[in-house]
């Protein structure tokens, strides 16, 4: 038992391992974890080095509970213990070649956590400003979940600010510092403040929601959309305008996400301009992969109309452009640009509706 | 970093050094940290990665700073992060207004407070640029519930709190760098209130979750602390901590309140037990009584002092 305990190899099994997996490390967090290791941290034994690379290389509970997992299969292949050639890679090795001593069983970190979450809760009725449990369970990045996870809350409220039109508005009323100062120096004197006009975002969105039906797995995505754009401070005040279909869009538009306020399509048209944003998120029959006419003819006629408010028009497709080929969405996607709901569909989406030219290459489908 | 000195963190605040700078925390500051916790203080103190702290509210997360702080006798430049805040503020402020307004008092006033032509007297650091500026040691900087801030902000810091430890300010043309060795101990809190911190900024950071201390033999070492400095008051007898820190963890445990009590209401809580009243909170009614007393203090939000209402 006098053999020395190597983390290093671990370490770098580890860290191959992790970014598999989808930890978001880089090789300066590689080598700070090395860094560690040589000023003490880890270096004693197996449960400290967990402890310590927990701390430097998980971010959540959640990666801290993925990552408890994956450190008990590793070291149990590489068996430092035994290893004192440094030369011989610490590749995996075939079970065959089971160490003589495996380390100590590690708690699966789910035990505390679990606790706090599993607590046992008897339903009840309560007050109504009731808030989502408080953090340790962010269960959205549990591995096995992981299935489709197209774009996050965060990419959405980011892309948002993209698009924003500021226009100078109203009575010079902001002081300009620089420029007060600027011609008070070139003056010699100071006669009044240099003022100017306060900028404000004059952006306007429509944005046409497809619910139900074979959007009904993506509703968590198309409502993270729709709050992100309504929180406060994105657009000004009544700037953006929701409107939901089912399928596609036709002469009646609904303005709850239930469906059950229909409104009248041209009405919702006519608060449009030539400058106002739509954006219409749909799987334009790419989940089922069917190409049904009457939903192309029914869009087409829903987009004529449209162009004739604004032809700031983009189609976010919350399914990989693969599945489009062959379905509606294929045809859809000639009549209007239509991109991936990723993050860099989004980012293209936020270009074509601000009016600006996306580069040359057409990401339609061939 | 090799030929510095290296501090390390124990959690016992009769390590500080006799020598310690005027700006470190001069009252002692009670603070129970568990090993992992005081492992994490270090491993962010030896790399000079910041470390963030997540957790409920209430569990001592913005007290870590000012217990290390102390401890080590270094100075505290704590952060406060509002949802204005921007990132330009923790390295320095410029008084453009206050310049303009001396330049222009200057031909009335024969003794004007400050010279307009002296661009330094408009400059003021902030909480990193203090820290930066320290040559002969690191100093503790606390970035105070970070989350609240724009989306932007904790990418913006990114580029000052990494290599090479140094930001230019324009108007005196002057950067502002940290002696190497003595690059700042960064900590930062956060309640995840706005959605989680961006990737980038998260992989830098040494990231620990606070829990509450679960645990009556815990909570019991944690009042006996916080009662140890502080002499003028009466310290509860431990028979009354026992049977509060029994009781407060069953009603924690009890329902999954919207905000659960953390330490800062238990520790409120035991301080009005023992000194509210005339004479301390009499033990056999504490254990007899179905609700418990100054409940005012436990729950802050109407949905939980009604559910709590409705139990008994």
């Amino acid at each position: 038992m006098s053999n020395k305990f190597l983390p290093k190899p671990i370490v770098l099994q580890l860290f191959r391992r992790l970014r598999v997996q989808g930890f978001r490390l880089g090789i300066n967090e590689y080598l700070a974890a090395l860094d560690a290791i040589d000023g003490g941290f880890g270096a004693s034994d197996l449960a400290s080095l967990r402890q310590m690379l927990t701390m430097l290389w998980c971010h959540s509970i959640d990666e801290q509970r993925q990552f408890a997992k994956i450190f008990t299969e590793i070291p149990a292949q590489s068996s430092p213990i035994e290893r004192i050639d440094k030369n011989d890679p610490p590749v995996a090795r075939s079970q065959s070649n089971s160490p003589a001593k495996p380390p100590e069983p590690l708690p699966p970190a789910h035990s505390t956590t679990e606790t706090q979450s599993e607590k046992s809760v008897e339903p009840e009725f309560s007050p109504v400003p009731w808030q989502s449990p408080l953090l340790p369970m962010d269960g959205e990045d549990l591995p096995e979940l992981h299935t489709y996870h197209p774009l996050s809350r965060r990419s959405m409220a980011y892309g948002w600010r993209f698009l924003s039109r500021k226009v100078a508005v109203g009575v010079p009323d902001v002081l300009n510092v620089t420029a007060t100062v600027q011609k008070a120096a070139r003056q010699g004197f100071f006669l009044a403040p240099v003022y100017q006009r306060r900028l404000v975002n004059l952006a306007k969105v429509l944005i046409l929601v497809d619910r139900g039906g074979s959007m009904t797995p993506l509703h968590r995505f198309t409502r993270d959309f729709v709050e992100t754009a309504l929180l406060p401070g994105v657009f000004p005040e009544d700037s953006v305008l929701v409107g939901y279909f089912h399928n596609f869009p036709t002469d009646y538009l609904y303005e709850d996400e239930r469906l059950t306020m229909p409104r009248v399509a041209a009405e919702l048209l006519a608060e449009c301009d030539a400058e106002t944003s739509v954006l219409i998120v749909s799987d334009a029959g790419a989940a089922r992969g069917f190409r049904r006419m009457e939903r192309i003819r029914k869009t087409t006629d829903f987009l004529v109309k449209l162009k004739r408010q604004s032809n700031l028009i983009c189609w976010l497709n919350p399914l990989p452009i693969e599945r489009w080929q062959g379905s509606s969405a294929e045809v859809i996607a000639y009549l209007v640009q239509m991109e991936q709901m990723n993050a860099d569909g989004l980012g293209n989406a936020i270009d074509v509706v601000r009016g600006q030219t996306v580069d040359g290459i057409s990401r339609r489908v061939a | 970093m090799s030929n510095a000195k290296r501090y390390t963190f124990t959690g016992d605040s009769s390590h500080r050094p006799p020598d310690s700078h005027d700006d470190a925390p001069h009252k002692a500051e009670p603070y129970l940290a568990d090993p992992e916790l005081i492992e994490a203080v270090n491993l962010a103190i030896y790399l000079r990665r910041p470390l963030l702290l997540e957790g409920e509210a209430g569990c001592g997360k913005t007290r870590l700073a000012s217990a290390v702080a102390y401890e080590l006798g270094l100075p505290l430049y704590r952060w406060n992060i509002r949802s204005d805040t921007k990132a330009l503020e923790g390295q320095y402020t410029y008084d453009a207004i206050l310049r303009l307004y001396d330049v222009q008092t200057k031909q009335f006033d024969i003794n004007p407070p400050r010279d307009p032509s002296d661009v330094q007297a408009y400059c003021k650091l902030g909480a990193i640029g203090k820290a930066f500026e320290l040559v002969d040691r690191p100093a503790v900087v606390l970035i105070d519930e970070i989350d609240k801030a724009d989306q932007d902000f904790p990418n913006d810091l990114l580029t000052v709190l990494d290599q090479p430890w140094s930001f230019f300010i324009p108007e005196t043309n002057q950067t502002i760098q940290a002696t190497p060795g003595n690059e700042p101990i960064v900590i930062v809190t956060s309640n995840k209130e706005k959605g989680n911190l961006p990737a980038p900024f998260l992989r830098r950071c040494i990231y620990h979750f606070v829990k509450f201390p679960d645990d009556p033999q815990r909570l019991q070492e944690i009042v006996a602390q916080h009662y140890r400095d502080r002499e003028a008051k009466a310290q509860p007898k431990s028979s009354l901590i026992t049977e509060a820190s029994k009781r407060f963890l069953a009603v924690r445990q009890a329902k999954s309140w919207v905000k659960t009590p953390g330490t800062s209401e238990f520790l409120d809580w035991v301080e009005a037990l023992q000194n509210f009243a005339a004479k301390p909170y009499g033990l056999e009614k504490l254990k007899s009584e179905e609700l418990l007393p100054y409940r005012d203090l436990l729950f802050k939000l109407r949905a939980d002092w009604q559910l709590y209402g409705k139990k008994a």
